[in-house]
């Protein structure tokens, strides 16, 4: 489940006020979330949480669920 | 043996006859050795050996990376990316140099073996073990020489899947192959007199002249490229292969992002996936300037693609600045949007359209010309010949020289290929989804008309065959 804090980061980003952000949430599927966004998006992950993303991690993520699994495993 | 040749319609359908009566666990052989056939038909025959040359050495270095200790992994991916990348960097040298090498293909094939490693060693697809089933991912005969460039893990598993071909297929691959002939032959070469009298070095236009010079090229380069996608999936359909639907009507888009979500997605999807995702993933630490970078490099690798002239580097370089302008001033055109009262307005997207669409069209200046210079010098051309060819006759700055009767023949080619993609949009591709204009009563019938009708338009009314302009890519 997409913790809140993670949603909130995620949203500030793109300047949503709300979106239903689930486990099987893809990028596509969240508006304004594209190919040059992304980046911007999980650098302010990685600087909530306090943590730094492989490349190779990274390139490897399908949806949001795959991101909150990686996030707690690199603060756990 | 151009797509577009008698002898590559019979050679298809000898081979589809082939295909009927073969072994289906053997149909992988029977199709390779026809790709490998096909190709030798295109040059030298050293060409075919480049192809082998590359495929033995990804096939080979694949199942090296992933039997290998991850601390070995990153040197074998290096030396499979330098032996799969080699022959089209020595080939693309020759061309600066002045040599004039066939290279027909070897662009695509060479992208494909890349993605195909890189896939490995990230473990998004396995190493594929059968060499024949491998060698024939990267020799299929319909996507060989102009792409699509396709992923193992989409293609693969359909070659691994081969069987007999059925009719439902051969329906399929016989309108799409008919639709792509219709946009190459009724359409985009019809305007290959136009884009060749706006490029003439002895008479060079000026004025208006330039703009619908560039008009025709954006409209020439769209259906043949689009053609030849269509006629390369359509082939492949025959052999029950699904390839890669190059273009979804491009010069709709709004934004110049978009433009390359819609354009050439196989090669788009590539740079972005492995080129542009991991430059930019790398650079996050730069901040706002990461992702502008990323973009101009990964535009300017896509130019020098295209081939090492000028013009090309000119046009990626365009269309790189194009995309970081505009993660630069996302926010305040968003801004801009707003004061001006456009944010949520039925004109904006037109609006939006119509500018991205110019934008691309003073790119693909670049493209066509010979050199950057020349590009710029047309440009030039373009505003100090205005006044003068306003005063000029449509003769000699709407119809380019052709006369009035060819430029209308070219419009309405236009308008037809434009207006029947629209309706293959909501109507669903040959063989696709259906779309929500395929459940009236009427569409069925419409498709048989506008087949029989393409039919009639390719064999009568075709312009005298041209090569296909991605080709020599």
């Amino acid at each position: 489940m997409i913790s809140e804090k993670l949603r909130k980061v995620i949203l500030a980003e793109l300047e949503l006020d709300d979106w239903d952000l689930q486990d099987d949430t893809t990028a596509g599927m969240v508006p304004g979330w594209d190919s040059l966004s992304h980046v911007r998006i999980i650098s302010a992950v990685e600087d909530a949480f306090g943590v730094r993303f492989k490349t190779a991690e990274i390139v490897r993520l399908q949806s949001l669920g795959e991101l909150q699994a990686l996030v707690e495993r690199k603060t756990a | 043996m151009p797509l577009t040749s008698p002898g590559a319609v019979a050679f298809a359908l000898a081979v589809l006859a082939l295909a009927w009566a073969w072994p289906p666990r053997r149909l992988w052989l029977l199709l390779l050795v026809s790709s490998y056939g096909f190709y030798a038909t295109w040059g030298p025959a050293w060409l075919p050996g480049v192809l082998a040359f590359v495929t033995l050495a990804a096939w080979r270095l694949g199942l090296l990376i992933e039997r290998a200790p991850e601390e070995r992994r990153g040197g074998l991916l290096g030396l499979g990316l330098g032996l799969c990348l080699a022959p089209l960097l020595l080939l693309r040298g020759a061309g600066a140099l002045g040599l004039d090498l066939p290279s027909v293909g070897v662009s695509y094939y060479c992208l494909q073996a890349v993605a195909y490693l890189l896939d490995v060693r990230q473990e998004v697809c396995a190493a594929e073990g059968h060499l024949g089933r491998f060698a024939l991912h990267l020799a299929f005969f319909p996507k060989l020489v102009q792409g699509p460039i396709e992923r193992a893990p989409r293609l693969l598993p359909q070659l691994q899947a081969l069987s007999r071909p059925t009719l439902a297929d051969f329906q399929a691959g016989a309108q799409l192959f008919l639709w792509g002939i219709f946009q190459k032959v009724v359409v985009a070469d019809r305007l290959a007199p136009f884009v060749d009298a706006a490029w003439s070095p002895e008479r060079p236009p000026e004025g208006l002249a330039v703009l619908v010079g560039a008009y025709f090229f954006a409209a020439q380069v769209y259906f043949d490229f689009a053609g030849y996608t269509d006629m390369a999936l359509g082939l492949g359909r025959l052999f029950g292969v699904r390839l890669t639907q190059n273009f979804n009507s491009p010069y709709l888009s709004a934004s110049i992002a978009e433009f390359w979500r819609r354009w050439h997605v196989s090669l788009s999807t590539w740079l972005l996936d492995y080129l542009f995702r991991p430059m930019q993933l790398g650079l996050r630490d730069w901040r706002t300037w990461g992702t502008p970078v990323a973009l101009v490099a990964t535009f300017l690798v896509s130019g020098a693609w295209h081939g090492t002239g000028t013009g090309f580097l000119a046009w990626g370089l365009l269309h790189g600045l194009y995309l970081a302008s505009s993660v630069l001033t996302a926010r305040a055109r968003k801004s801009l949007l707003r004061s001006l009262g456009l944010a949520g307005s039925p004109w904006l997207r037109p609006l939006q359209v119509a500018l991205t669409f110019h934008l691309v069209c003073l790119s693909w200046v670049f493209f066509r010309a010979p050199s950057a210079g020349a590009a710029l010098l047309a440009l030039r051309r373009l505003v100090s010949g205005l006044p003068a060819s306003l005063a000029q006759g449509l003769e000699t700055w709407l119809y380019l020289g052709q006369g009035r009767a060819p430029f209308l023949a070219a419009v309405a080619a236009v308008a037809a290929g434009s207006a029947l993609r629209a309706w293959l949009r909501r109507a669903g591709e040959p063989g696709g989804a259906a779309g929500p204009l395929a459940r009236a009563w009427w569409s069925p019938w419409l498709r048989t008309a506008l087949s029989s009708w393409m039919l009639y338009a390719v064999l009568f009314a075709g312009a005298a065959a041209q090569s296909f302009l991605y080709e020599r890519f």
